[in-house]
Order: C-alpha cells, then sequence, then structure tokens
C-alpha cells in the first residue's frame, strides 16, 4: 500500500504514543482466567456426575420404585438438558482468531442461543419442580400422612419456593441482559455491514 | 438440576488443553514475543476502543488473555500479526458488547488536546498526536477499525483478513475514514 504524506503524517502521530503495557501480573491473570474458563467447562459435567451419580448411589441402597422412578427421571431430565445444550451450542464457537465479521456473526448466534436458552430453562425447571415436589410429597405422605396444603407450607417447601422465585428473577434478569447485547450486536453489524 | 441453565446458558469459548512441559514453555516464549513485539500497536489498538486509560489496560489485558487461549491453535495460515490483530479486533468486539456504555461515545465530539501554539516543539508534536488519536476515537467504528490498522502499516489484503471483508471494501471504507478523519481534525484546529 502506498502511503501519501498524509497518512504518512498520520501514521508517525499515531505510533509517536508508546504506552508499554503493565506486564507485572499480566502471565498470572492470563493463568487464572484459563483455569476459570476451564472451570466453567467442566461444571456441566460436575453437575450431571454430582445430581446422576447421586441419583444412582442412592437407588442402589434403598432399592424401591419409587427410588427407580426418580432415578429414572433425573437421567431423563440430565439427557434433555445435554441435548438441548449441545444443540444449542451448535455453530456457536469460532475461533478467537477468525475474522471481525465472522466473529460478529458468531456472538449474534450465541446471544439468540442464550435466549433460547432462558426458555429452555424456565421449561426444564418447572417440569422438575412438578415432578420432584409431587415426589416428596408421596414420599412424606407416605410415612405422615397430610394435605397438599400443608406439605406446601413446610419450611423445606417454602424454601424450594424461596429459591424458584429467586430463579425466575435471575432468568428475567438474564434474559433482558441477552435481549440488550443481542439488540447492540445487531447494531454494530448493522453499522459495520453499512460500510 | 440447573443443567443447561445458569452453567450453559452462555457457552464459553473452548479451552484448549496446552499440554505441559516444553509444548507448552515454546507457547509461553512465543507468546512473550508476540506481547513484547506488538504491546504498544496492541495498547493503540485498545485505546480506540475505549475512553479511559483503565478501561484501555482492562481491554489490553482481555486481549493478552485471548491471545493466550488462542495461540495453540495457530498453525501459521497467516502472518502472526494478522492473527494477533484478528485476534484483538474479536476481543475489542467482545469487551463493547459486555460494556456497552463506552460505545455511546461512537459519534460524539472528539475531546480534543488544547491546541494553542506551544513554544516547545516536542509539546505541540505530542498535542498533535492526542488530536488525532482523539479523533479517531471519535468517528464510527468501521471507521476506527480501519484506521487503527491502516496506521499500524497493514496492508489492503492483510486489513481485509482481519475484518473479513474485500479488498476493495477495504479502500472505499479507508476513503471515507479519511475523508471523516480530515474535516474532524480541521474542525479542531
Amino acid at each position: 500500500m502506498k502511503m501519501d504524506a498524509e497518512l504518512e503524517l498520520w501514521r508517525t502521530q499515531w505510533q509517536a504514543e508508546i504506552v508499554s503495557p503493565v506486564f507485572d501480573d499480566l502471565r498470572k491473570r492470563v493463568n487464572r482466567q484459563s483455569r476459570f474458563m476451564r472451570l466453567m467447562l467442566a461444571a456441566d459435567v460436575l453437575v450431571t456426575l454430582v445430581i446422576g451419580g447421586g441419583a444412582i448411589v442412592w437407588t442402589a441402597l434403598d432399592p424401591r420404585v419409587e427410588t427407580a422412578l426418580l432415578l429414572a427421571a433425573v437421567w431423563v431430565f440430565i439427557g434433555a438438558a445435554w441435548i438441548f445444550a449441545l444443540r444449542n451450542r451448535k455453530g456457536s464457537w469460532t475461533p478467537a482468531s477468525s475474522s471481525t465479521t465472522a466473529f460478529l456473526d458468531v456472538s449474534i448466534r450465541r446471544a439468540r442461543g442464550s435466549l433460547r436458552a432462558v426458555r429452555f430453562g424456565a421449561v426444564l425447571y418447572v417440569c422438575e419442580i412438578v415432578f420432584s415436589m409431587s415426589w416428596v410429597y408421596h414420599d412424606v405422605a407416605r410415612t405422615s400422612p397430610m394435605t397438599i396444603a400443608q406439605f406446601i407450607a413446610l419450611p423445606t417447601s417454602l424454601a424450594v419456593w424461596g429459591v424458584t422465585v429467586a430463579f425466575a428473577a435471575f432468568l428475567v434478569w438474564y434474559r433482558t441482559k441477552k435481549r440488550t447485547e443481542l439488540a447492540y450486536l445487531l447494531g454494530l453489524q448493522t453499522e459495520l455491514a453499512g460500510e | 438440576m440447573k443443567l443447561s441453565t445458569a452453567a450453559s446458558l452462555d457457552p464459553p469459548d473452548s479451552v484448549p488443553a496446552v499440554d505441559s512441559g516444553m509444548a507448552r514453555a515454546a507457547l509461553e516464549a512465543q507468546f512473550d514475543h508476540l506481547i513484547a513485539a506488538n504491546g504498544p500497536a496492541l495498547m493503540r489498538l485498545a485505546a480506540t476502543y475505549t475512553n479511559t486509560a483503565s478501561d484501555r489496560d482492562d481491554l489490553f489485558q482481555d486481549i493478552a488473555v485471548a491471545v493466550w487461549l488462542a495461540l495453540p491453535r495457530f498453525r501459521g495460515e497467516s502472518s502472526e500479526r494478522t492473527f494477533l490483530f484478528r485476534v484483538a479486533h474479536n476481543r475489542a468486539i467482545d469487551y463493547l458488547r459486555k460494556h456497552r456504555s463506552l460505545a455511546l461515545n461512537v459519534e460524539a465530539e472528539p475531546t480534543l488536546a488544547d491546541s494553542r501554539p506551544s513554544p516547545e516543539a516536542g509539546f505541540a508534536r505530542e498535542q498533535q498526536g492526542e488530536r488525532l488519536r482523539a479523533a479517531i476515537r471519535s468517528l464510527p467504528l468501521a471507521h476506527r477499525q480501519i484506521l487503527s490498522l491502516v496506521l499500524e502499516e497493514m496492508s489492503y489484503s492483510e486489513i481485509a483478513d482481519v475484518l473479513g471483508i474485500s479488498e476493495t471494501n477495504v479502500g472505499a471504507r479507508l476513503n471515507r475514514a479519511r475523508h471523516l478523519l480530515r474535516e474532524r481534525m480541521e474542525k479542531h484546529k
């Protein structure tokens, strides 16, 4: 590229700014973030192992029709979650060294995938809560009979409702955040494509 | 069972495993070399996407992390510089997504340095440089990107490779960017 005088002057002025990066804790920070990202990737596997494995151990220690039903349900939920997660992530990864245009496209796909995950997460959570609370009610009422209203008002049940409200609030916040991000990314794409 | 809710909502980048020992040492050496050789250029790039020195430093560190994570996948398909600037621009876009308030400055008027004549030539040059950087920061993102790459002496084909546009488009975009930059510089002379 032939640099004309104006560009040459700008280039000299531009490159005159030499701000050396701080190297002190760069390596430390790089390693810390790498570890964190690996932990995040391992989180799904960990959840599967703890919940799925725990259900298997419980059923082995207390073999009943009810625990076998719980085990089956747990693995159906885990399976559904994995299938969704894998399908939803399809096409939403690109090397960090891809072109800016490709990276932006994938960022938009990721934001849309996150919005789909919010909807799926909400539906899955409702299914899980309905099943597990029905199962627990059936199990508790077997040894100490009580009405559904009494069960719903138990301290443990109240804690579950509390968690449900917190989770719903999180989903609403997360959806709003992702919608805003998506709108921003689409705006950025339009701006860059318009040039 | 919160699988695919909290943990899976935001799919993270794949984190390549770095074998320990010699391979890791070689990667670390390559990383140190890249950052040392291109540190100032990356700092200038970071400055075009941010408004303050602390944001610039933050973004630079994010870029360094992204380079470290992407390095094991680099197979020399492009030059190291092209690879580095692609990663850097992508990380910068991701940074803007997370810190959207920074983007509000996109069309803002530049906060130019005082351009009164100074008896000291060095100081005057510094002021001119600051005026240029402030004017570039005030341009729309597409123009900032193209100018920051051109001013780092990248060729049209390298820029096209970084941004994922055609070389013709690079030329057209650069012309518009230069025109706009000239206008802003003239306005605040």
